[in-house]
């Protein structure tokens, strides 16, 4: 190739490269900004920049809009999501790789078909009614454990990685007395904390993130919101026009959060996504 | 089982008491797993065969086969259908090529790749449901910001009516590609390492351009996980809903509406100003119905795929 080309490619490369960077950064750097902004310097097409910095509006947001509660809900929500679900995804994965026991190859089964049912939001209406059965439907309890769900894949994921371990290690310990229970904790346990690490991270990405399920759950009583629940509910506020900006100061609350996660923990969001195509 | 029999009474409660020590461990995880996920496939397998919900059905009744004869002669389900294709059709002929070369060049090892990859993938870590609403701001026809752009730069006379019927589709298909272009060139970096160092150097000595070892060996070499991107693609095309459920609520008249949220209109109000009349039965038959698309078209691209591996 000649030179000239190579130039131009280069060019090229970087044009696209600096393009989609834009594409990308720019709805959150505007949600960011607009949430500094009056409504009508928003809505009636103000700088990229504020022109004065209102820091007010998250005041606003925070205590008329109640998103203090709310915060606090996404919280305790978000991070029982994600214990509960790392703790009893390693159990059963930990099991399955491992354990010989009476029925297996049948929950096996269906553990495995239910990966490949979609049958979407509609499974949320019977939750629901199970949830009200159980008294469970006005309760943050309730809420957890729709979002925790049936967990299949990453049980899988779990299972997949505890299978790569080498087996000799159970068994040495078996030999010394340990029991499963030892050797769960004592042994598999300090070496799946990779995968564990995953599954807490994407559960707790999933429950800060939910829309759906969380809207439902919370029907029976709004004050269980989650912020991003009650952030998308401003669209259908009386007012909503005249509330651009708090709008923008809310989803500003609800996406700050996960990006400071994301800023200290990038490198397992994107190995974790391909920590189950490699593994499995 | 059968040997169970055979066993001495200790032998046998040792066993039973290994089996009782393992459910021990899966049963907080099963009792999730038979909850939400296998009793709710259950019950809407059921409600497709009643009706249930509606006027004058708070009881079910048993109709057979009548719900499902519905869904066939339904015309807007089958306009959600054909919307579906169209949005997860443009979504994949749009993001896979981009996060494709995206990952060709940032996957190289030169300082600040690491960096743009890291951005690249920050919409994927962000509630697509709180997006939804920013863009909804965005694309509003005289407030928006775009809009506000495009006049002041002169490029448009007359504000674009982003999210009218003429240009919804559209609208919704630009922000699900920034909200998974990420996840699809992480896929593909993954790809691209693992294919042997060894090989593009000797295409290399052996005179190949950059653009010739792009074409016979990185593409062809990227041949199985295309294949899981695809296919991963597609099943989240089929599945997406929140965006749509907050963008544009499948408006105006249904022009977004797709196979998902036309179902789950008839269990819930999609937005909060709407009240419906519950149809849980009808509301079953149709995403059974929507699961079984989805389901051959996952068949049919699998048997698609086989077939070119053979053709290689």
């Amino acid at each position: 190739m000649n030179k000239k080309k190579k130039i131009v490619l280069e060019i090229l490369t970087y044009a696209f490269l600096l393009t989609m960077v834009v594409f990308t950064v720019y709805p959150i750097v505007y949600t960011i900004f607009g949430s500094l902004k009056t409504n009508s310097e928003l809505t009636l097409g103000g700088g990229f920049f504020p022109k004065e910095w209102h820091f007010d509006n998250y005041v606003q947001a925070f205590v008329q809009a109640d998103f203090a509660h709310y915060t606090m809900n996404s919280v305790v929500v978000s991070v029982s999501v994600m214990i509960i679900a790392t703790i009893t995804c390693a159990l059963a994965g930990f099991v399955f790789a491992r354990r010989e026991f009476v029925g297996k190859k049948l929950i096996m089964g269906a553990y495995v078909a239910l990966m490949f049912i979609a049958l979407g939001s509609v499974t949320l209406y019977p939750i629901y009614s199970l949830l009200t059965a159980l008294h469970l439907n006005k309760s943050v309890a309730g809420l957890i454990l729709a979002l925790v769900g049936g967990q299949a894949s990453n049980v899988m994921l779990v299972m997949g990685f505890v299978k790569s371990i080498p087996k000799e290690l159970d068994e040495a310990a078996t030999i010394d007395g340990a029991s499963i229970y030892g050797i769960f904790f004592k042994i598999i346990m300090p070496l799946i904390k990779p995968i564990m690490a995953v599954v807490a991270l994407f559960s707790f990405r999933y429950a800060w993130n939910d829309y759906i399920t969380t809207l439902i759950m919370s029907i029976s009583l709004p004050k269980l919101r989650t912020l991003t629940v009650a952030v998308v509910q401003l669209k259908y506020s009386a007012n909503a026009a005249a509330e651009w900006h708090i709008m923008l100061a809310g989803a500003s609350i609800a996406i700050i959060p996960i990006l400071i996660v994301y800023f200290f923990c990038n490198k397992q969001f994107i190995g974790g996504l391909t920590a189950g195509a490699v593994k499995g | 089982m059968s040997t169970m029999s055979n066993l001495t009474p200790e032998k046998k409660k040792r066993v039973i008491k290994d089996n009782l020590r393992s459910y021990s461990l899966l049963l907080p995880n099963l009792v999730l797993f038979i909850a939400f996920s296998l009793y709710p496939v259950f019950w809407t397998l059921k409600y497709v065969f009643y009706r249930y919900g509606g006027y004058g059905a708070s009881v079910p009744k048993f109709v057979g086969l009548e719900n499902l004869i519905r869904v066939f002669s339904d015309d807007i389900y089958w306009k959600a259908v054909r919307n579906t294709f169209v949005y997860a059709g443009a979504k994949i002929l749009f993001i896979i090529p981009l996060a494709f070369f995206l990952a060709l060049f940032l996957s190289r090892s030169r300082k600040g790749n690491g960096l743009l990859q890291s951005i690249i993938f920050v919409p994927t870590i962000m509630s697509s449901a709180v997006m939804g609403l920013v863009f909804y701001l965005l694309f509003n026809v005289y407030s928006g910001q775009i809009n506000q752009y495009l006049l002041n730069w002169g490029i448009i006379s007359q504000p674009i009516n982003w999210l009218g019927k003429e240009h919804a589709m559209k609208t919704l298909v630009i922000t699900a590609v920034w909200g998974g272009v990420g996840n699809y060139m992480v896929y593909f970096i993954a790809g691209i390492q693992q294919i042997s160092q060894d090989a593009l150097e000797s295409a290399r000595i052996d005179g190949a351009n950059r653009i010739q070892t792009l074409w016979y060996i990185t593409i062809p070499m990227l041949g199985p996980i295309l294949k899981i991107i695809l296919m991963l693609s597609i099943t989240s095309a089929f599945s997406d809903m929140s965006n749509v459920m907050v963008l544009t609520e499948g408006g105006p008249t249904n022009a977004t509406m797709v196979m998902a949220l036309y179902g789950y209109q008839f269990f819930f109000p999609i937005s909060a100003g709407m009240t419906i009349t519950p149809q849980y039965g009808y509301g079953a038959a149709v995403s059974t119905i929507s699961a079984v698309i989805a389901g051959i078209i996952t068949i049919l691209y699998l048997k698609a795929s086989k077939k070119l591996d053979d053709i290689y």
